[in-house]
């Protein structure tokens, strides 16, 4: 008991950073996503395309390449960021890409005529799209997006491989120093702790937008 | 001044031509009923009079202003897109499936263009709205969601709706056909007072009983051209051509 008291000012330093990082990613990744998948849905050809390379790329590739890529990798070439700083980016970066096709995949499950009417309404794009569009669209993705932000928060354990000392790598240093596998478990709950948080949040979200079918 | 005007409209997708020289002058007032089999052409043609599609050749003037005529190449030429706005913000469309917006109440449903488009004064846009559920019986629905509603209902909110932005001309596409057969009559009557406030409707229709009894203009269409068309009773009981009465023949059959 007295260990665990001992272990839990530096664990939960770690999960700050692991906290701040997740907050940072969804609040810049959320928006971000939406906008792509607008880019990627354009009609304007360049546009449509240069968000399909930007999906595969970031997609297709490991998300711990992306971090070491924009931590170490830039650095080779002179762009030297925070640590801190490398992680956001990356995992913007790679999270907006996933975002942005569940996005679209949402808004483009959304009926025709719902434009059409919008349309005969005499409601711009951009109306169509606020109003209309998105809103249901945003209902539609709940689940998915659940799954995502899930994800996100094991994810963060990531940058752990540049050196940042979230959650994981506390809980590993003084797991190795003490001899201990306790810093492990108390890791464990952390982010168990933080998931369920985030599932009833979501449950309470889809419940919100019970309202409708 | 005719209320609107359509001449020698031509459009095709891909290979098929769906509309070859379509001809229609409607005037204030008028109702019209355009009947014909599937795949005439006919919803394509109210489609493209408030240019829910383009077309590919022709002139069409709502109220004496050009919002599409021939270019020198012989190719449609539309107006400047401020005008199209303008012109088609004139006229109303109804659609076979409604298309409520699901996450709009109601109320919401009917005041949402108003306010947003026309700028309307949200209090005032609410007291139409209210006067126009009033109108097609559904008051006492204001406040519910479209899922919660019938067939039947949802339509006569989507008319409602369309009203809201006091049009000068409605167009429906087959307002009845999504619904039970037990549901059309309150959507029929709704239409047919509007007839009777000397509305301009043009109707895509199935239902000869409706045709014969509103409309004052029947138009047959067949293959993307009008087969036949004048006043109701001519075409619909004493029909010239052979493919009229073939296609009237088999729609009243079938009921
Ligand atoms: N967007 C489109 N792309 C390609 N072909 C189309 C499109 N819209 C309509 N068509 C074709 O054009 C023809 C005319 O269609 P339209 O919907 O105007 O017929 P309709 O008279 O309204 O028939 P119905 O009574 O079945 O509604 C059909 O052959 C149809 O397949
Ligand atoms: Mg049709």
């Amino acid at each position: 008991m007295q260990y665990l008291a001992s272990l839990l000012p530096t664990m939960l330093e770690g999960t700050v950073i692991t906290v701040e990082l997740f907050a940072l990613t969804l609040v810049m990744s959320l928006p971000l996503g939406v906008i792509m998948a607008i880019a990627r849905i354009s009609r304007f050809k360049p546009l449509n395309l240069l968000m399909q390379f930007y999906v595969w790329l970031f997609r297709g590739t490991p998300l711990l390449l992306q971090l070491l890529f924009i931590y170490y990798g830039l650095g080779i070439v002179g762009i030297r960021l925070e640590r801190f700083t490398a992680a956001v980016l990356a995992f913007v970066l790679n999270y907006s890409a996933y975002l942005a096709e569940i996005y679209r995949s949402g808004i483009q499950s959304i009926d025709r005529g719902q434009y059409e009417a919008a349309d005969v309404l005499g409601l711009t794009y951009f109306q169509t799209m606020s109003k209309i569009i998105l809103p249901q669209m945003f209902k539609r993705v709940l689940p998915p997006i659940s799954n995502e932000v899930i994800n996100l928060v094991k994810d963060t354990a990531l940058i752990y491989a540049i050196g940042e000392s979230e959650l994981l790598r506390v809980a590993k240093t003084a797991a190795v120093r003490d001899f201990s596998f306790t810093p492990f478990i108390v890791a464990a709950l952390f982010y168990l702790v933080m998931n369920g948080g985030i599932q009833q949040f979501f449950k309470w979200l889809e419940a919100k937008y019970d309202y409708y079918r | 001044m005719y209320m609107l005007q359509a001449l020698d409209i031509y459009k095709r997708f891909h290979r098929t031509e769906v509309l070859r020289g379509i001809s229609l002058r409607v005037e204030k007032g008028e109702v019209i009923a355009i009947i014909g089999p599937s795949g005439s052409g006919k919803s394509t043609f109210l489609r493209c009079l408030n240019r829910l599609e383009t077309v590919d050749r022709g002139m069409i003037e709502i109220e004496g202003e050009v919002m599409v005529r021939n270019g020198p190449d012989g190719k449609a030429l539309y107006s400047d897109e401020r005008d199209i706005a303008r012109l088609r913000r004139k006229m109303g469309m109804v659609f076979q499936d409604f298309n409520l917006f699901p996450h709009k109440s109601v109320l919401e449903n009917l005041m949402l263009a108003p306010v947003i488009v026309q700028k309307t004064d949200a209090v005032l846009a609410e007291k139409t709205a209210r006067a126009l559920l009033d109108k097609v019986g559904l008051s006492h629905k204001a406040d519910q969601y479209p899922y919660q509603l019938s067939g039947g209902q949802q339509q006569r909110v989507a008319i409602a709706r369309a009203l809201a932005m006091n049009p000068d001309i409605m167009c429906f596409d087959e307002p009845t056909s999504a619904l039970d057969p037990e549901l059309t009559g309150e959507v029929l009557k709704v239409m047919k007072d509007l007839a009777l406030e000397h509305m301009t409707m043009i109707v895509v229709t199935h239902e000869i009983g409706f045709a014969r009894e509103v409309a004052n203009r029947v138009i047959f269409m067949d293959e993307g051209v009008i087969v036949e068309q004048g006043k109701a009773e001519d075409v619909l009981l004493r029909p010239q051509h052979e493919r009229t009465r073939a296609f009237l023949s088999k729609v009243l059959m079938a009921r």
